[in-house]
């Protein structure tokens, strides 16, 4: 009696090490995409002509009408990294590059993110895992608010951005935020989370967690935490000639605009 | 990002010695590498892993706390939801998404603001109430569910050896 814990043991881990777990090979194989992604593109990218977009699609007669379309609307488009985390990347960035311009909005916005660490904190986030990401995000705004020339602010911003470290930290504040945003008018948000999970439950799963990709819903909160609009033009398969441009929330008149294809978001400069 | 990871781990390390929580020890092995822990875990009282005290071993990503750590028993371990090498295999040592197990969408996921307590909260929890839905070790799920009383003897006798005291 005395050995059957050893033996069953024995027994399992020799299935387990002739079989590897097929799971465990399918994740293995998604980090070395991830990984190439990485190594490829940049976190955030110059500004490049929205005409720099046809090399994507030369032989697409869909997508080209709607590049042309896009070229007249639109100067420059800055792509960001496809990693689940472009939306808040591009949000973050876009956001701070426009209130560099305006120093007394970038001082409210700076005021508003001091206190947004006791706002999280209140709604039950444990305070030292928040203040690690605070601390980060609070030092890069301070950073670019103590630079007086711009293009130099430009430069940091830009630089800061592109650091694995700052760029992530940055991103996952930015979730921190849309998921207070989220828990504190769960009422209202309620109704747009499909199937019975809570706004708390979706936060935990689906805004948190880095790489999670972005939809409507966390655009919108985002966009409360942030106090500001964003318009976002779709670009997709779809048979119009001209893309569709959505302003959330609705009727707002948007500071930052967003390229959208499925699955990813880029930057976009009028 | 490792400069991150680090002064993250230390203010870890830091809560957890000033306000341990109950039945748990944890802290780098060495103190010059951060990013490799032992925890030791007491079985939860009223359970049949109660009076053991079971090491395991955390090690830290780079990037942590984005991603993360893994969690390996080092003592013999029988228990549905842990590898037979002592892999610990519960939900919130993964991100959504990553889902070798495929854990029910409402089961707790890791997120940057989860921690070393939580992850180890969630196992005492897990040493109490195993999830016999995915079967990191079948024989173990199995036995749990069909012939508890043999799963209880086994458990006790880990439990004893533990303690260093013969089975």
């Amino acid at each position: 009696m005395g050995d059957e814990a050893q033996t069953t043991s024995t027994t399992v881990s020799k299935e387990i090490t002739s079989q590897p777990n097929q799971d465990e090979l399918i994740l293995a194989q998604q980090r070395q995409i991830e990984k190439e992604i990485s190594d490829s593109t940049t976190l955030v990218g110059e500004l490049e002509p929205i005409s720099s977009l046809n090399n994507e699609y030369s032989s697409d007669e869909v997508y080209l009408d709607k590049v042309k379309d896009l070229g007249e609307k639109y100067k420059f488009i800055r792509r960001t990294r496809p990693d689940g985390n472009c939306f808040f990347r591009a949000f973050s960035y876009a956001n701070i590059e426009r209130l560099l311009s305006k120093k007394e909005d970038y001082n409210e916005f700076y005021r508003i993110s001091e206190e947004s660490k006791d706002v999280l904190v209140s709604l039950g986030f444990q305070q030292f895992t928040v203040e690690d990401f605070y601390d980060t995000y609070m030092e890069v705004l301070k950073k670019l608010k103590n630079i007086e020339n711009l293009d130099e602010a430009h430069k940091e911003l830009h630089t800061t951005f592109n650091e694995q470290g700052f760029s992530d930290y940055m991103v996952v504040y930015l979730r921190l935020l849309t998921s207070g945003q989220l828990q504190k008018d769960q009422d209202f948000y309620s109704c747009f989370i499909e199937g019975d999970r809570t706004v708390t439950d979706f936060c935990h799963q689906e805004v948190e967690p880095m790489y999670k990709e972005s939809d409507h819903i966390h655009i919108i909160a985002a966009c409360a935490a942030l106090n500001t609009g964003v318009r976002v033009i779709y670009m997709d398969r779809g048979t119009e000639k001209s893309c569709t441009a959505h302003d959330l929330p609705e009727g707002c008149s948007p500071t930052v605009h967003l390229l959208y294809r499925p699955g990813h978001y880029d930057i976009l400069y009028l | 990002m490792a400069g991150s990871a680090l002064r993250r781990l230390m203010a870890e390390y830091k809560q957890l010695t000033l306000n341990p929580p109950e039945g748990i020890i944890a802290g780098p092995i060495n103190e010059e590498n951060f990013f490799e822990w032992e925890a030791l875990i007491t079985g939860p009282e009223g359970t049949c892993f109660e009076g053991g005290v079971f090491p395991a071993k955390l090690v830290f990503p780079p990037d942590y706390p984005l991603s993360p750590p893994k969690m390996q028993f080092t003592c013999e371990m029988f228990h549905p939801n842990i590898y037979s090498d002592g892999r610990v295999c519960i939900s919130i040592l993964h991100a959504p998404g990553d889902d070798p197990m495929g854990y029910e969408s409402s089961a707790e996921r890791w997120s940057p603001v989860q921690s070393v307590e939580k992850i180890l909260l969630s196992v005492i929890s897990m040493l109490a109430e195993p999830n016999d839905e995915s079967g990191a070790n079948v024989d173990a799920a199995k036995m749990w569910r069909e012939n508890r009383e043999e799963f209880d003897r086994i458990a006790e006798k880990i439990v004893r050896r533990t303690l260093g005291i013969p089975t």
